[in-house]
């Protein structure tokens, strides 16, 4: 490394630390909210920790399921979902679906389900964060023809507890299957409680 | 002298739906300062709600601001709305409805104490805003958290069914306005 590179080095890892910081932070990508403006409906929910906390105190402790909810939410940070929904089937363009899901191909963000339907349209991709070798975070991008969700769950939590958030808070409800069978997972936002 | 009574409970009971909650009138305020509008004060509003409010809401206290013109940019009432709340109210639910005569904005506040959910619910249309604070119950709690977009979209749907009937209500009172004077 020659003395010139050296001398900057610190300056260049001040410039670049906080833009990798705010990277593993994402809490909604920054283009996100220009879907809103071509969207016929946009629905967005937020969820901070107290409020979560507080939420999972209203959580059936008879429902088995709602249990294990209540469990994993007392520990989660918070919850964001965005859905939009379309007039047209090309209000948004497959560039700008893939904006979002650039933006969680990181080191610190892997992909653990993608499904491409020719079918129906329907395009499921779920990305997790990892901190201290621990799950951070899970992201969710449901893109359908009309219809374009993105969910982001801040905090500890494994991908197979995924399924218990699904149909509280607005999450969609992910239907999964062996890892056998192809595809891994469908999001059914019909199939909610 | 029975009449005096009427008019006495009359009063009392319209102005039960709006006084003695600073942060509804605060929010009430801020919009009527902001917008150079005024909430129209309907006549046994406090009756009405006390008999016909929501399963699982007490507490209900509301505020329609007819004549309002809703910015075309609406995160400027958010802004105004989320000044007068507190930093103890929690933005929970934003639905935006795009369309040129019929584009709709719901933002939805919550401020969770203890066991109960107090919840302030501003809706605006073209020409016309409402605001709507009230108390949940557990169950009408759990429905929120389940479904909360849902939930805000039912009570746009409320919403609109009250004004529909404050609308036959209005032609009915200019019918019988008119028979009375022919």
């Amino acid at each position: 490394m020659s003395t010139k590179i050296r001398k900057l080095f610190p300056i260049i890892l001040l410039l670049v630390v906080p833009c990798v910081l705010r990277a593993q932070d994402i809490k909604l990508p920054p283009d996100i909210e220009s879907l809103s403006a071509k969207a016929k409906e946009t629905v967005e929910v937020n969820m901070d920790g107290p409020m979560l906390r507080w939420a999972s105190k209203f959580l059936s402790k008879e429902d088995p399921e709602e249990k294990e909810a209540a469990k994993l939410v007392e520990n989660l940070k918070s919850i964001y979902v965005r859905s939009y929904e379309f007039t047209d089937e090309k209000a948004y363009s497959t560039a700008e679906v893939e904006s979002l899901r650039s933006q969680f191909r990181s080191p610190t963000w892997s992909r653990v389900v993608g499904v491409r339907s020719e079918h129906d349209g329907e395009n499921v991709d779920v990305f997790f964060r990892m901190e201290d070798e621990k799950m951070a975070g899970i992201v969710i991008i449901s893109a359908e023809p009309k219809e374009l969700t993105f969910v982001n769950i801040v905090g500890p939590i494994e991908i197979d507890q995924l399924a218990d958030l699904g149909g509280e808070f607005g999450i969609p409800r992910l239907k999964t299957r062996p890892p056998s069978s192809k595809p891994l997972a469908k999001a059914d936002k019909g199939d909610q409680k | 002298m029975k009449s005096l009574r009427v008019a006495i409970l009359v009063v009392c009971a319209s102005s039960l739906a709006f006084a003695g909650d600073p942060e509804f009138h605060t929010i009430v305020k801020s919009i009527e300062h902001t917008y150079g509008v005024h909430h129209l004060r309907i006549p046994f509003l406090g009756v009405a709600m006390f008999f016909a409010r929501p399963s699982g809401v007490h507490g209900l206290k509301l505020a329609v601001f007819e004549g309002f013109h809703s910015p075309d940019d609406t995160e400027a009432v958010r802004r105004v709305v989320e000044h007068s709340l507190g930093p103890e109210w929690h933005p929970f639910v934003r639905v935006l409805s795009r369309g040129k005569q019929n584009g709709e904005t719901t933002l939805i506040y919550t401020n969770p104490t203890g066991n109960r959910m107090r919840m302030m619910i501003v809706n605006l249309e073209p020409s016309e805003a409402v605001v709507v604070k009230m108390d949940l119950s557990d169950d009408a709690i759990e429905k929120w958290l389940k479904e909360p977009g849902e939930e805000a979209e039912g009570h746009r749907h409320h919403q609109k069914v009250r004004d529909e009937d404050k609308e036959r209500d209005r032609d009915k009172e200019h019918d019988q306005q008119m028979l009375a004077k022919e």
